[in-house]
C-alpha cells in the first residue's frame, strides 16, 4: 500500500500538486504571526489586528495588499489568522471524528453479525440526514461556546463518512491470508486489530482525517455565515459573515470576503486533488483513464 | 387429543399454503425488495424522528425552556407569567408529563395528527401554514435548478468523456473539479457582488419586486425569473460541475465495452452510439449519486435562500433560527428529513425497475 501510495506521488500531478497545495496553506496558517510582525512593523510597531490600527475600508495599497476592513484591521494579516484558527478547527473535529469513525468501523466490520448491522444502519442514518440544519439549531442554543467546543460539534456531524468508508477497507482486509494465518496463530481480537488491521488501514485513515477535517471548517464557515458560531474568535467564515453584514458588496470592498472564498476554494481544491490521486492508488482501472 | 389432531391437521394444509407463499414469493423478488425496502423506510423515518426528539430535549441550553421564556416575553409583556400560563402553555405545545409522554405526544402529534403548534414567528399562526406557505418557493428554485444543472452536467460530462484526451476537455474537467465541491453559498456571493453591485443588471434579494402583485401576468413572471436567476445559478454551476464529473467518470469506464466496439463494427454513428448505448448505461448511476448529495444540495440551498433573501424554507429555518422559534425549527427539520428519506426510497425503488441487472438487493 505504503509503495503504491509513493510510486503514485512521482507520477500522479493532481496528488503533487494537491498535496503541495495543502502543504503551502498550513504553512502560511502556521507563519501568520511572522506577517503580522511584518505588516504590523510598517507603522512603528503595533498589531494589525487592533481596532482603528489604519484609516477603514483602504483598498489594497503597497503596504496593505488586500486593503482594510470597516475597524481599519489589514485584511491579509485577518485572512492568515483566520485560515490559522480555521485549521485548528478542522484539526479538532477531525481528530474526534477520525477516532470516532475508527472504533465504528472496526467494530461494525471486524465483529459483523449484529453489532455490524446496527452500526451501519446509525451511520446511515447519519450520512442521510441533512446535517447543517440540526447543526444550526444545536449552536443556536449553545451560547458563547468556544473553539474546541464547537470543533466537538462539529465532528458529531461528519463522522459518517469516514465510519462508512472505512468499514468497507475493514471488510476487504479482514479476509486477507495473512490475517487468518495471525488466527490460526491463535491471536487474539486486540493483537489482529492492532497489529495486522491498523497498519494496513493507515493511509485511508489518513484520508478520512483530511476530508472530516475539511468538511468540519466548511461546516463552521456555514455556521458563521448566518451569525452562529464560537464568540471572538476571526476565522475565515467570520470575514464573509462580516462582509455580508456590513455591507462589503455594495461599498465595493471585495478583498473582504474575496480573500477567505479564496483561502477556503483553495483549501477545497487540494482535497479534491488529493483524493482523486488517491483513488487512483486503491482503484488502478482509474489510473489509465483519468487523464492528467 | 382432539385439540393436537385438528392441529396436525390444520398444520398440514398449512404446509402447503405456506411453501405455495413461499415459492410465489420467491417468483417476485421485487416484491420482497419492496417490503424489506419499505420496512427499512419506515425504520430510518422513526430512528430520524426519534434522533431529532431527543436531540432538541438534551442539547444544552433547555430549547423548551427558553422557548416558553420568549413566548412569555413576547405574550405577557415585561409581566413574569404565572404558573398557570407556563402549564397553559405547556399543555398547548406537548411538553407535559416526562419524556416518554412527551415522545408519544410528539410522534403522534408529526405522523397522525400533522400538527406542529403555533409558530412563534407569527404568533397564532400554525407552524404548517406558515411552512407550506415558504415550501413552493424552495421546491420552485430547487427543482428548476436541478432539472437545468442535470441537463448542462450530462451534456458536457458526455462530451469531456468523449473527447477525454482533447485539451479543451481536460481544462473543463479541472475547472469542474474545482467548482464541483464549493459550497453553493461561495458562487452566489461572487454573483451577488458581480451582477447585483457592480453591473446591477439584477436584483440582490427577494423574489420577486415589492410593488408587483403576484398574479399570473406577463409582468410578475418576468420579474420572478429576474428574481430567481442569481439564486438558481449559484445551485446549477455547483451542481453542474458535479454531474459534469460523474458522468465523465462513467462514460470513459464504459467506452471500452465490447457491446460498443459492435456498436462501431455495425457502422453507427458516432454520435449516435454515445448518446444511445454509452449514456444509456450511466443514467443509474447518476440517480443514485443524486440521492446520495440530494442532504448536501438541501443544506446548500438553505445558506444560498438566505444570502439572496429568497422566502423559502431555508431562509424561513435561518430566521426561526434567530429568535429560537422551536416548532418552526421543529417543524422544518421534520420536512426535511421526510423529504431526503422519501427521495431515497423513491429512487431505490424506481432503480430495479429501470434496469434489469440491479435484483435482490
Amino acid at each position: 500500500m505504503w509503495h503504491t501510495i509513493i510510486g503514485q506521488l512521482r507520477t500522479s500531478a493532481r496528488l503533487q500538486f494537491g498535496l503541495g497545495l495543502l502543504g503551502l496553506l498550513v504553512v502560511l496558517a502556521i507563519v501568520h504571526p511572522l506577517a503580522s510582525g511584518v505588516v504590523g512593523s510598517q507603522d512603528a510597531g503595533g498589531d494589525p489586528l487592533a481596532i482603528a490600527a489604519y484609516r477603514p475600508w483602504l483598498m489594497p495599497t503597497g503596504s496593505h495588499w488586500l486593503g482594510t476592513d470597516r475597524y481599519g484591521r489589514d485584511i491579509l494579516v485577518m485572512s492568515l489568522t483566520g485560515l490559522s484558527a480555521s485549521l485548528q478547527v478542522g484539526l479538532i473535529a477531525g481528530l474526534i471524528s477520525t477516532a470516532i469513525g475508527v472504533i465504528v468501523a472496526f467494530v461494525g466490520g471486524y465483529k459483523g453479525g449484529a453489532w455490524d448491522s446496527t452500526l451501519r444502519t446509525v451511520t446511515d442514518m447519519f450520512l442521510v440526514i441533512p446535517s447543517l440544519p440540526l447543526l444550526l439549531v444545536l449552536s443556536a442554543y449553545v451560547r458563547r461556546v468556544s473553539l474546541a467546543q464547537v470543533g466537538v460539534m462539529l465532528a458529531i456531524f461528519s463522522w459518517a463518512f469516514a465510519a462508512r468508508t472505512m468499514r468497507a477497507h475493514v471488510l476487504s482486509i479482514r479476509s486477507r491470508p495473512y490475517v487468518d494465518l495471525a488466527r490460526i496463530n491463535d491471536a487474539s481480537d486486540m493483537e489482529i486489530i492492532f497489529q495486522e488491521l491498523l497498519p494496513n488501514l493507515l493511509p485511508y485513515i489518513g484520508v478520512g482525517f483530511a476530508n472530516a477535517a475539511i468538511n468540519s471548517i466548511f461546516g463552521l464557515v456555514a455556521l458563521e455565515v448566518i451569525g452562529l458560531g464560537p464568540a471572538g474568535v476571526i476565522d475565515l467564515g467570520m470575514m464573509i459573515n462580516f462582509s455580508i453584514n456590513w455591507g462589503a458588496m455594495s461599498l465595493g470592498a471585495w478583498p473582504l470576503f474575496m480573500a477567505p472564498i479564496t483561502l477556503l476554494s483553495l483549501l477545497f481544491m487540494a482535497q479534491q486533488l488529493v483524493n482523486i490521486g488517491l483513488e487512483e492508488v486503491y482503484n488502478p482501472r482509474l489510473r489509465s483513464v483519468a487523464g492528467a | 387429543m382432539t385439540v393436537r389432531a385438528a392441529s396436525g391437521l390444520g398444520s398440514t394444509t398449512a404446509r402447503h399454503t405456506l411453501e405455495a407463499w413461499s415459492q410465489w414469493w420467491r417468483r417476485n423478488t421485487y416484491l420482497t425488495y419492496l417490503v424489506r425496502r419499505l420496512g427499512l423506510y419506515v425504520v430510518s423515518l422513526w430512528g430520524a424522528f426519534t434522533v431529532t426528539f431527543l436531540f432538541f430535549h438534551m442539547i444544552p441550553g433547555n430549547p423548551i425552556q427558553s422557548f416558553l421564556e420568549s413566548l412569555q416575553q413576547q405574550e405577557v409583556y415585561g409581566v413574569s407569567a404565572g404558573q398557570e400560563v407556563v402549564d397553559h402553555y405547556k399543555k398547548l405545545f406537548g411538553l407535559e408529563g416526562n419524556l416518554f409522554d412527551q415522545y408519544v405526544a410528539y410522534l403522534y402529534r408529526v405522523f397522525v395528527a400533522h400538527d406542529l403548534g403555533p409558530a412563534l414567528i407569527n404568533f397564532p399562526t400554525d407552524v404548517t401554514l406558515i411552512v407550506s406557505r415558504a415550501l413552493p418557493w424552495t421546491i420552485g428554485l430547487l427543482g428548476i435548478a436541478t432539472v437545468m444543472a442535470w441537463a448542462i452536467g450530462v451534456a458536457l460530462g458526455t462530451l469531456a468523456g468523449h473527447l477525454r484526451d482533447g485539451t479543451s476537455a481536460q481544462v473543463l474537467t479541472n475547472v469542474a473539479i474545482v467548482f464541483s465541491h464549493i459550497p453553493a453559498y461561495f458562487v452566489a456571493l461572487i454573483l451577488l457582488f458581480v451582477f447585483a453591485y457592480r453591473l446591477a443588471i439584477l436584483p440582490s434579494s427577494a423574489a420577486y419586486k415589492a410593488s408587483i402583485t403576484p398574479e399570473p401576468s406577463l409582468e410578475f413572471i418576468l420579474s420572478l425569473l429576474r428574481h430567481g436567476t442569481l439564486p438558481a445559478l449559484s445551485i446549477v454551476i455547483v451542481q453542474a460541475c458535479n454531474e459534469l464529473i460523474v458522468t465523465r467518470m462513467l462514460i470513459v469506464s464504459t467506452l471500452g465495452e465490447d457491446y460498443l466496439t459492435l456498436a462501431d463494427a455495425k457502422g453507427l454513428r458516432p454520435r449516435h452510439i454515445l448518446t444511445h448505448y454509452a449514456l444509456r448505461n450511466c443514467y443509474l448511476p447518476l440517480v443514485t449519486a443524486f440521492g446520495i448529495n440530494l442532504g448536501r444540495i438541501i443544506s446548500g440551498n438553505v445558506l444560498v435562500e438566505r444570502i439572496f433573501n429568497y422566502p423559502g424554507i431555508g431562509n424561513l429555518l435561518v430566521q426561526a433560527i434567530a429568535i429560537l422559534d422551536f416548532n418552526t425549527i421543529q417543524g422544518i427539520i421534520a420536512l426535511l428529513i421526510f423529504a431526503v428519506l422519501t427521495a431515497n426510497l423513491v429512487i431505490d425503488l424506481l432503480l430495479p425497475v429501470l434496469d434489469a441487472r440491479v435484483k435482490n438487493w
